[in-house]
């Protein structure tokens, strides 16, 4: 797209601009609220504060939704993660009805998460299972299973077969070259679904307000707060979950771009 | 013979109990699930408990009852409205992205897709400190002589919901309309120049039309999100701002009846998967394949 005119492009940066403002300010309040007191809309520049960080250190009721929710988001993990990976294999084997299973897997994902949430309320509840963090658990599985399959499975499609015929023909046998070769080279992208997997659990609102028992995770525990308004301690958790979450993200993208196959390298 | 005839059975039986398990945890946990609710649907509510005898008086009751209708519609072109005014914003920024050169391109994509990491409650929390009579918005509004004294016309009704959900669903757009403009060939782009058409001329007619896959999928991304979100609307939609999304909601909570919502949620879905099927519809790429 060369010789844009000069008018267009100002006009098409400043959109861009406008985009980006947008896009951070909702992001801005809580992090300059963290480090200064804002009373009537207008902020106190003049004296910044770490207050906000040492009061958080205090604040049990939120440290223990934290820990809820990263507990939650690695049982969520590994489930996803085994099951979307086992899956993966299973649709690349071509056995059959492979195409109706990627959908069911996709289902969860396509739905607004208000059907998924309450279709999984009232199978507890018909099941007879008590609402818990367990219930959490199975709806952010459910919810994240088609981002880790999907991954998984673009890298198992995009190996070269070779691989695997090399490993047969060295006289492997199957379970060796899965755990030898195949295994190996699906580690990356499974790590960089684990994190995906991760970063949506960490997030999760509406199915978990919809299924969760009397431990809520943090979102859910920032919703209720939120009638109320916030504590300025809110402000310095949001800021520290944006630090991490970025940092999750950068790790993410290293785990998800392919990286050299060993064998072309020597 | 026996022994040759034996073994495509042991492995005809493992294959079968390989495809029940892979079928084990997706059927349980998503179709049964699925299936229930739908069941539900057809139920019924007496003094707080539930009637199982199929009926379809919930669904004669979404269509007659004068309330349900007009907030479904309502709720349509609220999110509908969303979805427009994400892709207008959308577009310019992904098309000014394509016009940058390798590093700074994707730099910038990064930079404009990073909300989506924010803490989604927080982010409506924000949005509303900035929409509301103190906020922001009405300050700057106020500051530049638009607005003689701050208003409250952008908090707690369906405005605010509007703005809400465009400034949070915003990302979604720009990433199929940027994908979709970043694979057209740089060869028309060039062959059209050549062809002495001007900039104004190569946009109407290569670009745009080309680009229109992946704004299909944008409008159908935002507005299936926008449709589907309960908490922004009963966080910033106050007492005027009611939607569908809140109407099957309160189903599960003060209304109680789950049999009417699991119904609710039948017409959502009738309405999400149309929306789906459109943006896959035309948000297939034709003539980009060079």
């Amino acid at each position: 797209m060369t010789a844009l005119p000069r008018l267009s492009t100002v006009f098409l940066a400043a959109i861009t601009t406008l985009v980006a403002v947008l896009l951070y300010s909702p992001l801005a309040v809580p992090i300059v609220s963290s480090f200064f007191t804002i009373a009537h809309g207008n902020v106190d520049w003049s004296s910044p504060t770490l207050a906000t960080y040492v009061a958080l250190a205090e604040n049990h009721d939120i440290l223990a939704a934290l820990r809820t929710t990263l507990i939650v988001g690695v049982c969520t993990v590994i489930l996803s993660v085994v099951s979307g990976t086992l899956l993966a294999l299973y649709y690349h084997s071509r056995r059959s009805g492979r195409t109706l299973l990627q959908f069911i897997i996709f289902l969860p994902f396509l739905m607004p998460p208000i059907i998924s949430g309450l279709a999984l309320l009232i199978f507890f509840r018909e099941i007879g299972l008590e609402r818990s963090l367990l219930t959490v658990v199975i709806g952010h599985t459910v919810f994240v299973l088609a981002i880790v399959y999907r991954t998984v499975l673009m890298r198992l499609q995009s190996m070269s077969r070779t691989l695997v015929e090399a490993s047969y023909d060295l006289g492997a046998t199957g379970w060796q070259t899965f755990w030898r070769i195949v295994l190996p080279n699906l580690s990356s992208a499974m790590v960089g679904g684990a994190i995906l997997a991760f970063a949506l659990s960490f997030d999760e609102t509406m199915i978990t307000i919809l299924v969760t028992g009397t431990q809520s995770t943090l979102p859910v525990r920032l919703w209720a707060m939120m009638r109320l308004g916030f504590s300025p301690d809110i402000n310095a958790l949001v800021a520290l979950i944006l630090m991490f979450t970025v940092l999750l993200c950068v790790l993410a993208a290293r785990f998800l771009i392919p990286r050299q196959v060993a064998t072309e390298r020597t | 013979m026996s022994g040759t005839g034996t073994i495509p059975l042991a492995e005809r039986r493992w294959s079968l109990l390989v495809t029940v398990l892979a079928f084990a945890l997706p059927v349980v946990f998503v179709l049964v699930p699925l299936a229930i609710f739908l069941g539900y649907s057809f139920f019924s509510v007496d003094q707080g408990t539930i009637v199982h005898t199929l009926s379809l008086g919930n669904y004669v009751r979404f269509f007659t009852d004068p309330i349900f209708l007009p907030v479904f519609w309502n709720t349509i072109v609220l999110c509908l409205s969303v979805a427009a005014i994400c892709i207008l914003l959308a577009y310019p920024a992904a098309y000014f992205l394509t016009t940058l050169k390798g590093r700074w391109r994707y730099a910038l994509l990064m930079l404009l897709l990073v909300p989506l990491l924010m803490s989604y409650v927080i982010k409506i929390y924000a949005i509303r400190s900035i929409l509301g009579l103190n906020g922001f918005l009405n300050k700057a509004l106020v500051g530049l002589g638009i607005l003689q004294e701050p208003s409250t016309l952008f908090v707690f009704n369906m405005n605010a919901i509007l703005l809400t959900l465009t400034l949070l669903l915003i990302p979604f757009a720009i990433l199929p309309i940027f994908l979709s403009l970043e694979r057209i060939p740089q060869v028309l782009l060039r062959a059209s120049d050549d062809l002495g058409a001007s900039g104004l001329q190569t946009f109407l007619r290569i670009t745009l039309p080309l680009s229109l896959p992946g704004v299909a999928s944008a409008a159908s991304f935002v507005f299936v999100l926008a449709i589907g979100d309960f908490l922004t609307p009963q966080m910033v939609g106050g007492i005027s701002g009611f939607t569908f999304g809140r109407i099957l909601y309160s189903q599960f909570g003060t209304a109680y009846n789950w049999p009417f919502g699991a119904a609710l949620s039948v017409a959502l879905a009738v309405v999400v998967i149309a929306a789906i099927l459109v943006g896959e519809r035309f948000g297939r790429n034709r003539g980009t394949a060079i």
